[in-house]
């Protein structure tokens, strides 16, 4: 087990160039522990998502360095780091993006299978994925089948179908009614509890603030406050 | 299974698409079976045309005597080469002839020509003499019977009945010799050479008439299966290469006609070539507009943890759905489409090939090889041509895909 759970160093990552280049993060470091539920915050263009996407590895930095349980992705082949996104990793994202040729059951199922689980356990670990955030008896439908707000689950619950120690949130209410997104958290944070498992999410939704137990605020791409409630 | 799962579905997404994307492959693979149909049927016409008409699918001859039909270079005893080709079961018929270079004379004009002394009977089974004739009878075995052809006759103004004079110099000795005969036939074979300059009398007249006994210059043979006229190394002729007499099949008795076919070979594999080219591009661009569209799915497939190389096969089993179903849809389409054609021809027009006239519509040759090799060149083909749209998807930074989902 590494010190900490996700460790970023001195991150840096700038969009365009000459002229029309932006700092999107300007040498952030900062760490996060096992089980926290954390909210990076800050208005838009504050870098949360970029920084969101490079601790998971879904972009590259131009600077520093991004450690998970200790490892240092930047050091990864491409398919180890698919590998350690699979096994570690569940993302959320706003859009949902689930596949729309699959079923609820079956995008859940997606990421077993790509870890090679036997088929019992996967359709075991669906049912229950899809008891755990309020879906039973939908798992058939299709995405275009499904509300908003039962989408974002199904997207929460393939997150968690592959037990990863952490969970990137990329602005997960922000296509929800109030209701469906209280109703999202309040499952997020009850695994969070249950499970020990890890979330960072980046949001400027109040309802997320007030749940979470530590506050980034970022501005300009600089950590501006690190607040632990 | 996961991957096929997801394929079949993602190609159904826009059916639309996948079906215009199904007719070009399909289309491709059609036009190309009913191409090499269509070459083989023309080949099979002009190969007929030489081998049928009266050359023979093979012949037997004795060493050098093609090279100038130098009437001293005949077969001695060809009784036993006639016995063999009785016994073996693969030869439809043989015709043994004599031929040699004469002058035909009537009373009012002279011409050179090529005298054929032929069994009336066994030609029968090798060429197209009888079928030929437009006016008059065939050879019946008379002695003074004589075919010959409708401009020879023109030529020398003579009809049905009248007298003809042959002078050739005898085998061996180089005497004059000339004998009378009156026509019998008039014959119209097409090809101008073969119906200026040929004359055919009945053997045993062309043996006394040149002093040849029973000595042969030529056995022409047909045999049951067109395929051994191909094959150079058949055991029958093989076994007749001995000592000064040459037995050949028709590729190596015409080998400026074997090079012409194997250009038409060429020619389909030329089609074929702009076919797939056209086809790949096709491929190509359907299966770039699919991964275009798709491309944030494949940002969170890669995201959730999907490896390149699984990327990669998701595109290539797409390519291979579509390839399978176009082909599917190829093979009975072409099928049906040659088959119309083998029976109903395909309208050329009039045109002459190596000395051979087509005439007439040109019946397509369904083969099986074009329901199994062509469809294997088509799969083949779709897979190397989504290579590039698989790599390209494989290579999408999800950053940048996920994107273009807000």
């Amino acid at each position: 087990m590494a010190e900490h759970l996700i460790e970023t160093r001195n991150l840096y990552r700038k969009f365009g160039s000459d002229e029309t280049e932006v700092t999107a993060l300007d040498h952030v470091s900062i760490t996060i522990e096992q089980g926290e539920f954390t909210a990076i915050i800050g208005p838009s263009g504050s870098g949360k998502t970029t920084l969101l996407h490079l601790i998971g590895g879904l972009d590259e930095p131009d600077g520093g360095d991004v450690l998970l349980d200790g490892a240092n992705i930047a050091e990864m082949s491409g398919n180890e780091l698919s590998d350690f996104r699979r096994d570690h990793i569940g993302f959320i994202f706003q859009a949902y993006n689930l596949i729309p040729v699959l079923s609820a059951e079956e995008n859940i199922e997606y990421i077993m299978l790509l870890q090679g689980r036997p088929a019992a356990e996967r359709k075991a670990r669906v049912r229950d994925m899809l008891h755990t955030v309020g879906l039973d008896g939908l798992g058939e439908r299709r995405p275009a089948q499904l509300s908003g707000g039962q989408q974002q689950r199904v997207a929460v619950a393939r997150a968690m179908a592959s037990n990863p120690q952490i969970i990137l949130a990329d602005e997960p209410t922000a296509n929800l009614d109030s209701h469906t997104g209280i109703s999202l958290l309040e499952t997020m944070r009850e695994l969070n509890q249950s499970l020990n498992m890890t979330f960072v999410f980046s949001t400027h939704d109040e309802k997320i603030m007030e749940r979470a137990t530590r506050l980034i605020h970022l501005t300009d791409g600089h950590v501006e406050k690190d607040e632990r409630k | 299974m996961l991957i096929l799962k997801l394929a079949f579905r993602n190609l159904f997404r826009n059916t639309r698409r996948t079906l215009l994307t199904c007719i070009l492959v399909s289309s491709s693979l059609v036009a190309l079976i009913l191409v090499d149909g269509l070459v083989l049927g023309a080949t099979d016409i002009m190969i007929g045309g030489i081998t049928h008409t009266l050359e023979g699918e093979a012949q037997v001859y004795r060493s050098g005597f093609r090279d100038n039909l130098e009437a001293d270079l005949y077969i001695e005893n060809p009784e036993p080469i006639m016995a063999t080709l009785a016994a073996d079961a693969g030869v439809m018929g043989y015709a043994p002839r004599v031929l040699v270079g004469g002058m035909v004379a009537s009373s009012y004009n002279t011409t050179g020509g090529l005298i054929y002394g032929v069994d009336y009977r066994q030609e029968e089974n090798v060429s197209l003499i009888r079928e030929a004739i437009i006016e008059g009878s065939y050879l019946t075995g008379g002695d003074r019977e004589i075919l010959i052809g409708k401009p020879m006759a023109e030529l020398l103004e003579v009809e049905i009945g009248d007298r003809i004079i042959l002078t050739a110099a005898t085998v061996n000795t180089n005497d004059i010799a000339q004998e009378l005969f009156r026509v019998s036939g008039v014959f119209e074979f097409g090809p101008d050479e073969m119906d200026e300059t040929y004359v055919f009398i009945n053997l045993p007249k062309a043996q006394g008439f040149l002093g040849m006994e029973n000595h042969l210059h030529q056995i022409a043979i047909r045999f049951h299966d067109r395929e051994d006229s191909r094959n150079r190394q058949l055991p029958l002729l093989q076994s007749l290469n001995q000592g000064n007499i040459e037995a050949l099949g028709w590729l190596d008795l015409q080998p400026a006609f074997g090079a012409m076919i194997d250009m038409t070979n060429y020619s389909t594999a030329i089609v074929g070539a702009i076919l797939f080219l056209l086809t790949s591009l096709g491929v190509i661009n359907s299966m770039f507009m699919a991964i275009y569209e798709r491309i944030y799915e494949f940002g969170v497939a890669k995201a959730i943890g999907t490896r390149p190389g699984q990327i990669i096969s998701l595109v290539l089993v797409e390519a291979l759905l579509l390839a399978l179903l176009s082909c599917a849809a190829g093979i009975v389409i072409g099928y049906l489409a040659n088959h119309y054609f083998s029976i109903h021809g395909v309208p050329m027009g009039e045109f002459e090939a190596a000395g051979v006239a087509i005439r007439g519509n040109v019946e397509t040759r369904v083969a099986l090889y074009q329901y199994i090799n062509f469809p294997f060149y088509v799969t083949l083909l779709t897979l190397v041509a989504a290579l590039y749209p698989a790599w390209f998807a494989s290579r999408i930074v999800p950053t940048q895909a996920l994107q273009r989902a807000l």
